[in-house]
């Protein structure tokens, strides 16, 4: 159980951060995300009426096959959800930090709500299937979501541009590709409709990570550059390689079932993806993420990752 | 302000299961569903185009870009604070519409933000702090992320003074300003906040409906002396109305500035006009607590008497 709990990175000793409000910027200062803020209360939706849920036939598909969609899909809401107490955990913070810049936290207020249509769409659907699953069977897999994001989002010692980048940037980044493979594999019209909602939001959410690391690496010194690769090597390492997304990954065949279910959700075209199209879309981002911190100034090493070899 | 509490609700490690995301407070989820039905964006909703500066003398634009850039400010704590109420509701996993329903209740103070923000640039430009230093205490220290994170302090009692409280005694000077502000696009701001506000204030009320009656006595207590030190510690003091706070340089620079804005019609309010609407408000208030068995005490205020 033990190894399944993430290690962190070796913290620096801080104190507490003091607000200090005043002078209070609400003016654009990094245009890029002010953009990106302004696209996504144009993109708005309402998962009530821009998913087709009347369509849905269950006639389509096997006892056995719902049965599986809706695991994959509770799944997915228990991944999703974490955002819930995460973004405000995030936006707060960025709240504490004195540089003074609103377009990060105006775009954060836009992705907390679009968070909770993620997490009610895939609980709606998981319901429409045969019903949505409280939790992993497994209580070693269960851990591995009690990561406590928001506390970490939180804590002085974790420097904000590492939290990006590791949590936004490389998480959120390797998720949307999955959803990305979701929605091409998917047949289902509301499945469809889902995932194109969800995979616009998110290629919003992945790309504020980079734009934000972007326009901050100037500023970054040897020791901040040391801290982010730090903390992208542990969520690489301690949360990806061991399945965080990728279900196939946890130690100990202890998220078996999710294996199943999403290879028969696959199967079903109900939006899921074959073990071996997650390997190729794992390896292929995780070269891209590399090369986007190579320029960025930070080397990231080569993971070795069981079965898959070195990545 | 420090960012937490010396022990907070973050010491607790997350466990997020079993995960409920079923509707438990249909009033609560229905809220949420009419916030993401009437969504608006400051960008477009507003006619800034129709905005005309020659109408109005130096002083009055000086004062009404003074009166919106505190409203930005305002609504800014709600940002910058209020989101540590989700971090509440998940952490001790309470009903899934609360937590459904504070993720768009950010995205709405982000809005609100925002637009008063462009109407201060339109008037002359946004002023990032208040002149006077007395004033800046009083709105930078909204409080709420303290409590949301202090595990000693109930939900119950945050909801209750600063959603069926504060919230409550601003939304009636909400509607009270749309009646006498003249400009049109200000008007049709206050209009727009007002719409999203009366979703924030029905949450409370629809939150302590449900919690009321599984509630001891002792319970109600704790609610009680929460709601008492909002209305008399916070309001009482001018924390959202100038005139109402101690007498002092700072005070009397924001209620100059507050007359020549509403003189104008461009969007505030003066102590008399405001002053029966907040103490009919506070009746109110006392009025609907009065069935939870919470009888709130006597205030007093030297420019109100006894209320």
């Amino acid at each position: 159980m033990m190894a399944m709990v993430a290690r962190r990175p070796r913290r620096r000793s801080v104190a507490p951060l003091i607000e200090r409000r005043f002078p209070l910027h609400l003016e654009p200062a990094l245009y890029s995300i002010r953009e990106l803020y302004h696209a996504a209360k144009k993109a708005k939706w309402d998962p009530e009426k821009h998913i087709p849920w009347r369509s849905f036939d269950a006639a389509r598909y096997t006892a056995e096959q719902r049965k599986a969609a809706a695991l994959s899909w509770s799944r997915r809401a228990w991944t999703e959800y974490g955002g819930m107490p995460e973004t405000p955990a995030i936006l707060i913070r960025i709240c504490l930090e004195h540089n003074g810049e609103s377009d990060p936290k105006m775009f954060l207020c836009v992705r907390g709500t679009e968070e909770a249509w993620h997490v009610e769409c895939c609980y709606r659907f998981a319901d429409e299937l045969g019903g949505y699953v409280q939790a992993p069977r497994d209580p070693n897999y269960q851990q591995l979501f009690n990561q406590g994001f928001h506390r970490k989002a939180f804590d002085p010692a974790v420097v904000v541009d590492a939290y990006i980048a590791a949590h936004v940037a490389v998480q959120r980044g390797l998720e949307l590709e999955l959803y990305r493979g979701y929605l091409r594999h998917a047949t289902d019209p509301v499945a469809v409709a889902i995932l194109k909602r969800l995979v616009q939001d998110k290629e919003r959410h992945v790309t504020f990570g980079w734009v934000y690391l972007s326009e901050h690496a100037k500023s970054w010194n040897d020791e901040t550059r040391e801290e982010i690769r730090a903390e992208v090597i542990h969520a690489v390492a301690d949360l990806e390689l061991r399945g965080y997304h990728c279900a196939w990954l946890v130690p100990d065949d202890a998220a078996r079932e999710i294996v199943a279910a999403d290879a028969m959700t696959r199967q079903a075209g109900l939006g899921a993806n074959s073990v071996d199209e997650e390997r190729v879309i794992l390896t292929q981002f995780l070269a891209d993420a590399r090369a986007k911190f190579g320029g960025l100034g930070i080397e990231l090493p080569r993971f070795p990752a069981g079965t898959l070899g070195e990545l | 302000m420090t960012a937490v509490a010396a022990r907070t609700l973050l010491d607790e490690p997350e466990s997020r299961f079993p995960l409920d995301l079923g509707i438990r407070i249909p009033k609560i989820r229905e809220l949420y569903r009419s916030a993401i039905k009437n969504q608006w964006d400051p960008q477009t909703a507003i006619p800034w185009d129709d905005v005309d500066v020659s109408r109005y003398t130096e002083a009055q634009l000086k004062a009404a870009r003074l009166y919106w850039s505190r409203r930005a400010w305002g609504e800014y704590g709600a940002i910058s604070e209020s989101p540590a109420l989700q971090i509440r509701f998940c952490q001790e996993r309470l009903a899934p519409d609360l937590r459904f329903f504070f993720t768009i209740r950010t995205q709405e103070e982000a809005r609100h933000a925002e637009v008063c923000y462009l109407m201060a640039e339109k008037l002359g430009g946004y002023i990032k702090e208040p002149v006077q230093t007395a004033f800046q205490g009083a709105v930078a220290t909204h409080g709420v992320r303290k409590m949301a994170l202090d595990p000693a302090i109930s939900t119950e009692a945050i909801i209750a003074s600063l959603v069926c409280a504060a919230e409550e005694i601003a939304f009636d000077v909400f509607k009270h300003l749309i009646e006498i502000t003249r400009n049109p696009v200000a008007n049709k701001i206050l209009r727009l906040i007002m719409r999203d506000e009366v979703r924030h204030c029905a949450f409370g009320w629809a939150y302590m409906e449900e919690r009321v009656p599984d509630m001891t006595k002792a319970e109600l207590e704790v609610v009680k002396n929460a709601v008492e030190t909002m209305i008399g510690k916070v309001e009482l003091n001018g924390y959202h109305a100038a005139w109402l706070a101690p007498d002092n340089p700072a005070s009397r620079a924001e209620m100059e500035a507050d007359r020549l804005t509403y003189e104008a019609g461009l969007g505030a309010t003066v102590e008399e006009d405001e002053k029966p609407i907040f103490v009919a408000s506070v009746k109110r208030i006392r009025k609907q607590m009065e069935p939870w068995g919470i009888h709130l005490k006597t205030f007093t205020h030297p420019k109100i008497g006894e209320l």
